[in-house]
């Protein structure tokens, strides 16, 4: 597959790029199988396992994995690393309750080195966050994504 | 609670990470990449890690957030911050653990700042990074 370079001046300008935003319940089965696949038994009382931290704010924001990659103008799905995952938590998450979230780029540059478990290279690091609220408008939680898109071998 | 800077967090074991739990994360996540479902795409790439799906990162730091959960309570988890060194397998047998670097108070709730990891027995981690949990009263 060939490498992909798109012009550093596109990738800096996605700083500052906002998702739709949305709406995002969880409902119990979908609770029910994300926890199971963490190896933990069911958390009481409607509680959502904290994990939902990374696609629930993906999806409510109304965008997905796949746009992330394409906003990036990634090569291919095979070229994203991670970089880190950030979660805060100041209320915990529950089932069957309508939280808003909103996300949008934070941080967009070209780097060169090598990443992990990979061969050293010219790459792009981009940062999402992504915030959830209460249906009262409190702050709920917050997701930052860094990724980083491959771009050629030395 | 009583806890102590330096303390251990007790170890979540996670005996072999499963594919097909993989491939449910995949679809609850929406996640289009193969390597999370596809081992003949994992082979196919030059990584030499054979036909075995790579977990996703999510799931790895989710065996972090289980022991501090099974540690400090269900509601205990202020924040993860988790970077990603090496790759988890289909097939791994991971251990995640923790140490207390610190002990505050927030608005009146006991914090404990810690270093977590997830590691294959032996080896520098596949995950690390820090968490910050709120202490039960007792």
């Amino acid at each position: 597959m060939a490498d992909i370079q798109p012009p550093v001046e596109e990738i800096r300008a996605l700083v500052g790029h906002e998702f739709p935003g949305g709406k995002y319940t969880v409902a119990h089965w979908e609770n029910f199988l994300l926890t199971e696949c963490t190896g933990s038994e069911p958390l009481p009382d409607g509680l959502v396992h904290p994990v939902v931290l990374f696609h629930m704010p993906i999806l409510g924001a109304n965008t997905s994995i796949g746009g992330m990659f394409a906003l990036g103008q990634a090569e291919s799905d095979f070229s994203i690393g991670i970089e880190s995952y950030d979660w805060e938590i100041e209320r915990p998450l529950h089932e069957d309750v309508e939280y808003t979230v909103t996300g949008r780029v934070t941080e967009a540059d070209r780097m060169e080195g090598p990443r992990r478990n990979d061969r050293p290279g010219v790459y792009d690091r981009i940062q999402f966050r992504f915030e959830l609220h209460e249906p009262g408008g409190d702050f709920a939680a917050s997701s930052t994504i860094t990724w980083t898109y491959r771009r050629s071998a030395a | 609670m009583n806890v102590q800077v330096g303390d251990s967090i007790p170890d979540w074991v996670m005996e072999s990470v499963r594919p097909e739990r993989m491939r449910t994360m995949a679809a609850i996540l929406r996640d289009p990449n193969p390597v999370h479902w596809d081992r003949k795409a994992v082979a196919a790439l030059p990584f030499g890690i054979g036909e075995r799906t790579i977990n996703q990162g999510p799931l790895g730091l989710s065996y972090m957030l289980n022991m501090l959960m099974d540690w400090a309570g269900p509601t205990s988890v202020r924040r993860v911050t988790v970077r990603f060194p090496k790759v988890v397998l289909d097939g791994d047998h991971v251990t995640a653990g923790g140490r207390v670097t610190a002990i505050r108070e927030e608005d009146g709730v006991r914090l404990a700042d810690c270093d977590i990891w997830l590691s294959r027995e032996g080896e520098s981690p596949s995950l690390e990074g820090t968490a910050t949990v709120a202490l039960p009263e007792s």
